[in-house]
């Protein structure tokens, strides 16, 4: 029940996304793509800096303490961003976001299934290569 | 020949975001969510600031001079990586992926049907209300292999 309750949010969560990409397109169309992204990324650390310095317990020291490549997670925003920027205008949108997609269930499958980076074990079944079918097919009917 | 190199390239930035996911969760499981949120927006902040400092062609419009609600996309930005960090560690990195990609497909069909954020209408038809069935139905799927590998017995 609680994991139900866990992809219900992460759900909704996704759906923000769309609204931010919605936000995205346009102003970069305005001010350039990668001074668009610069607004999400600044605008998101300070929010989150005036958070951490008025939450309860802060670990914020704990970070330093972990291995580097744990505290990588942020230079990859970035890196997607360029992806994007690079390939929109040689082959659309269409084709960018199927792409994209592609890459990210079939990576997340992977790391699941053999421990990458770290994470517990999920062995690929048939309920995973279902719902990815599922997505395969939901990209094509749109 | 161009093809085949944006596609890989494309595949590979679609990788790096679900090995972001997972370092992200890892990260917040460790620390917290909060500080793992923070690291990501915070690195992301500094690197994009260079790249636009040296790479951003000269635009017309700057982030000072465009109306103020378009700045509020970091809303669910922040939101959003709060919610991976969290659920990452507890349901794994792909049912975290399917939520998150059937959540923003879900959206982008109602944002069509709508017309909202100023896109033209386009109205949901069959095959648009197949695919929410199915985006759905990757989700229950995803539910259910977690419930299988949680309690073999069933």
């Amino acid at each position: 029940m609680q994991h139900a309750l866990i992809l219900l949010g992460v759900l909704i969560a996704g759906m923000g996304l769309s609204v931010e990409a919605g936000l995205l397109g346009p102003l970069g169309e305005q001010v350039g793509h990668l001074s668009a992204t610069l607004s999400i990324f600044m605008v998101g650390a300070l929010l989150l800096s005036l958070a951490l310095l008025f939450s309860p317990k802060r670990k914020l020291g704990a970070l330093f303490k972990q291995p580097r490549w744990l505290l990588t997670g942020g230079v990859m925003g970035p890196m997607y961003v360029i992806v994007l920027t690079l390939a929109t205008p040689l082959v659309g949108v269409g084709m960018t976001m199927v792409g994209i997609l592609c890459g990210q269930v079939a990576a997340s499958l992977a790391i699941d299934h053999f421990g990458w980076l770290g994470s517990e074990r999920r062995q690929v079944d048939g309920y995973r290569l279902g719902a990815l079918a599922m997505i395969l097919a939901a990209l094509w009917l749109m | 020949m161009l093809l085949p190199i944006v596609f890989a390239l494309l595949l590979a930035g679609g990788a790096v975001l679900a090995a972001q996911s997972s370092i992200n969760g890892r990260l917040g499981a460790h620390t917290g969510v909060l500080e793992s949120a923070w690291l990501t927006f915070a690195v992301g902040a500094v690197l994009t600031f260079l790249l636009v400092l040296f790479f951003e062609p000269q635009h017309e419009a700057t982030l000072f001079s465009v109306p103020k609600w378009q700045l509020t996309g970091a809303l669910f930005g922040v939101v959003y990586m709060l919610a991976i960090v969290f659920a990452v560690p507890r349901v794994g990195t792909a049912a975290a992926t399917v939520s998150v990609i059937s959540g923003q497909l879900l959206m982008s069909l109602l944002i069509d049907h709508f017309g909202w954020l100023n896109n033209a209408e386009r109205a949901l038809d069959g095959s648009r209300y197949v695919a929410m069935v199915l985006l759905l139905l990757a989700i229950v799927l995803i539910y259910l292999s977690h419930r299988r590998s949680a309690h073999p017995a069933n």
